[in-house]
């Protein structure tokens, strides 16, 4: 692929995660339903990684981990190093266990979602926050919420992947 | 995977580590200011998000004029009634303010707000997370917002703290977050605790009165404000009222889950209180 091809590929994508996280950021927050918002910008992380492998996988999560640590409150860095780390292990995963897959992306959203809140609960317990109880409580319902949003994220990043993923442009 | 590897990928991983720790630096080393990438990049979305704010509204108003248009109507008849009844126990209170006000000044009281300086700010984002409780405001430094300037209602009700300022944003931490922690005081029974906020109560909008004297008698109603202790933050602020009184778990102690007077979810506009006098 050319340099072209690759600005045109990642451009489409671009444009697909910046719709996202405007739905994210400035929507769905706005909307909550039983009190609970999904985190969608894993989600773009991991149907990348799956859809694209590894390599892709890794720059496109280091992106994704700068934009929520940037423009969401509160950001203290380790999401960058840790999107990253996420689209590099999704799309290993999906190339030598797992297929290019709605299913893929559930599973490999599930296990990204349930480390990103294990890691929160994690802290939440070491600062003593709350009780377990307390913490799995938002936990569960946030990621069984947002594992509701895969179909919608991957229908609109397997379209772009139909037209210009791959090696498609070349 | 093995175009990670040909494409030396681990390169791609060590970027995102050190980047990763850049913005951590930076983060510890503002403070409560802003780092300067996401001041770029949030200064950069305010348009998108004061379009959607101004989208949301307006969709709001249509809304509500489609749906209650009946009700409203009622509503407006009801309230020319009471103003009209208002207008007249405004005459009759005339009276009674101009006897207080001798009385006040008899009394040597200060008039305790007069010493507020406000800057008015629109909400312009919510929180985009169940973890913590947050609201985006459209003033920031260029207007003289500081990291703990408290943020009030039109009628003096509590909001929340700032914790984040940017050129021409700022976070507010509301009250219900778990990392507030202000002096709180029952005007009924003058007992002092802290306010602070609990996950399980945050997700019900609500916050614990905490540290309370083993004397303390509170009663459901009762009326809370922040007490200026430390002299961090005014006194005499509105916060809520009790709902329950509570044991601690270990027995020793009480606490109290309080209801705040403000409608989070339905702010449009706040004060923040750039500075105020500290009434010993």
């Amino acid at each position: 692929m050319t340099y072209r091809h690759q600005f045109h590929k990642w451009f489409y994508y671009s444009l697909a995660l910046l719709l996202v996280w405007f739905m994210d950021s400035q929507v769905l927050n706005r909307l909550p339903i039983f009190g609970v918002v999904p985190m969608l910008l894993p989600l773009v992380v991991v149907i990348v990684g799956v859809l694209e492998g590894a390599y892709a996988g890794t720059g496109f999560g280091m992106a994704v981990g700068l934009l929520w640590e940037l423009t969401y409150p509160d950001g203290f860095g380790g999401l960058v190093f840790g999107m990253a780390l996420a689209g590099m292990v999704t799309g290993a995963i999906s190339q030598y266990a797992l297929s290019q897959s709605l299913l893929s992306c559930i599973l490999c959203s599930a296990g990204v979602l349930t480390i990103l809140d294990g890691m929160r609960i994690l802290r939440a317990l070491f600062i003593q926050l709350d009780t377990l109880n307390v913490l799995l409580g938002i936990a569960v319902p946030e990621v069984l919420w947002s594992l509701c949003w895969t179909p919608v994220v991957y229908l609109l990043f397997h379209r772009v992947f139909q037209k210009v993923g791959g090696t498609r442009l070349a | 995977m093995k175009d990670f590897l040909r494409h030396n990928g681990i390169w791609l991983l060590i970027i995102a580590f050190l980047l990763s720790v850049l913005i951590c630096i930076s983060s510890l080393m503002m403070g409560g200011t802003a780092n300067p990438f996401s001041n770029l990049m949030t200064s950069i979305t305010a348009p998108i998000r004061d379009c959607v704010t101004a989208v949301a509204d307006w969709a709001g108003g249509v809304q509500r004029y489609v749906l209650h248009y009946g009700e409203m109507e009622e509503q407006i008849a009801a309230l020319e009634k009471e103003v009209a009844e208002l207008r007249a126990q405004v005459r009759e209170n005339e009276a009674a303010v101009t006897e207080n006000e001798q009385l006040r000044q008899l009394l040597n009281l200060r008039a305790k707000r007069e010493d507020f300086v406000f800057e008015s700010a629109k909400v312009n984002a919510r929180s985009t997370s169940n973890w913590q409780s947050t609201l985006t405001l459209s003033k920031g430094s260029e207007a003289g917002v500081q990291t703990g300037n408290c943020v009030v209602t039109e009628t003096g009700l509590l909001v929340g703290v700032v914790t984040e300022v940017g050129s021409n944003y700022s976070i507010v931490t509301t009250i219900i977050d778990t990392s507030m922690e202000i002096g709180g005081l029952i005007t009924r029974t003058n007992t002092a605790g802290v306010l602070e906020g609990e996950l399980s109560l945050m997700q019900e909008g609500k916050l614990r009165l905490g540290y309370l004297p083993d004397d303390a008698k509170l009663v459901t109603g009762d009326e809370v404000l922040t007490s200026g202790k430390g002299d961090v933050y005014p006194s005499g602020l509105v916060v809520g009222q009790v709902e329950a009184v509570f044991d601690e778990p270990s027995g020793m102690t009480r606490y109290a889950v309080v209801v705040p007077e403000v409608k989070l979810d339905q702010l449009i506009e706040v004060f923040i209180i750039k500075s105020f006098d500290i009434v010993e």
